[in-house]
């Protein structure tokens, strides 16, 4: 009996080789991510399921078709999806004329001002104006910040989004921490 | 253009299990990818654009060898 494999029993590497050689192979890591690039990409948008949707379907077409390309670098594959998923969300917002809002939890708020020497306690307006201050961050930096706090990446998962080490996201997200901080207490 | 708000209503920004059901579906991800990379199985004497262009192009050729 020709028994379909399971993406529980091979590693990313294995699934990806199986892929490459036949595509509807690729269902087995379409299976494995999914849930997590949906989540990732309905948080990044603040909801909007269809759209979600949409784009995460795209995002796997993507990886689909540029399959041939990907090179095993010792990341898990969902690195390479998670970057995909990260362009694909920022070209969405890009394109539409419409401002749309993300909502962000209280409790994310005041972990990032705690980390960010702020306070542990902050009334709503102060939290409304430390929002306001992290939309005024350049792009990049407030994409590192939504992967940490908002998103709740651990570092190892950012290091690996970047193809970089996990001492230096630790660095990337502490200095933009501290300007915030510093920031912070100079309006103050 | 994209903005952060405060999530004051408490909404939940996690989606459900239902909504992560309802817009996983690989066999349409499928579909499409073979819609998209997959050539046309039209046979070259069923498309007249196509049929011509490499005719008068064969028909060229064959002209300039004939006159060289």
């Amino acid at each position: 009996m020709n028994r379909k494999p399971n993406s529980n029993i091979f590693s990313d590497a294995e699934l990806v080789l199986l892929a490459k050689k036949k595509r509807s192979d690729f269902g087995l890591l379409y299976e494995k991510y999914f849930d997590q690039i949906f989540r990732f990409v309905f948080k990044k948008l603040g909801g909007m399921e269809d759209t979600a949707g949409d784009i995460t379907q795209l995002v796997f077409m993507k990886a689909m078709a540029n399959l041939d390309k990907y090179e095993d670098r010792g990341f898990p594959f969902s690195s390479w999806l998670y970057r995909i998923a990260q362009n694909e969300v920022a070209l969405f917002f890009r394109g539409e004329k419409k401002n749309y809002s993300v909502p962000i939890d209280e409790n994310r708020i005041t972990e990032l001002a705690t980390e960010a020497d702020i306070g542990s306690k902050m009334s709503v307006e102060q939290q409304e104006e430390l929002v306001e201050m992290l939309n005024g961050l350049e792009e990049g930096q407030l994409e590192i910040i939504e992967l940490r706090f908002f998103q709740e990446l651990s570092f190892k998962e950012i290091a690996e989004i970047y193809t970089i080490t996990e001492s230096n996201a630790k660095m990337r997200v502490y200095r933009i921490l501290k300007k915030i901080g510093k920031k912070w207490k100079g309006e103050k | 253009m994209k903005k952060f708000i405060l999530n004051k209503e408490k909404t939940d920004l996690n989606p459900t299990d239902v909504q992560i059901k309802r817009q996983k579906d690989f066999s349409r991800l499928h579909h499409e990818y073979e819609k998209v990379t997959k050539r046309s199985k039209r046979p070259l004497y069923k498309d007249p654009k196509l049929f011509m262009l490499l005719f008068i192009l064969g028909l060229v050729l064959f002209l300039m060898f004939y006159e060289g």
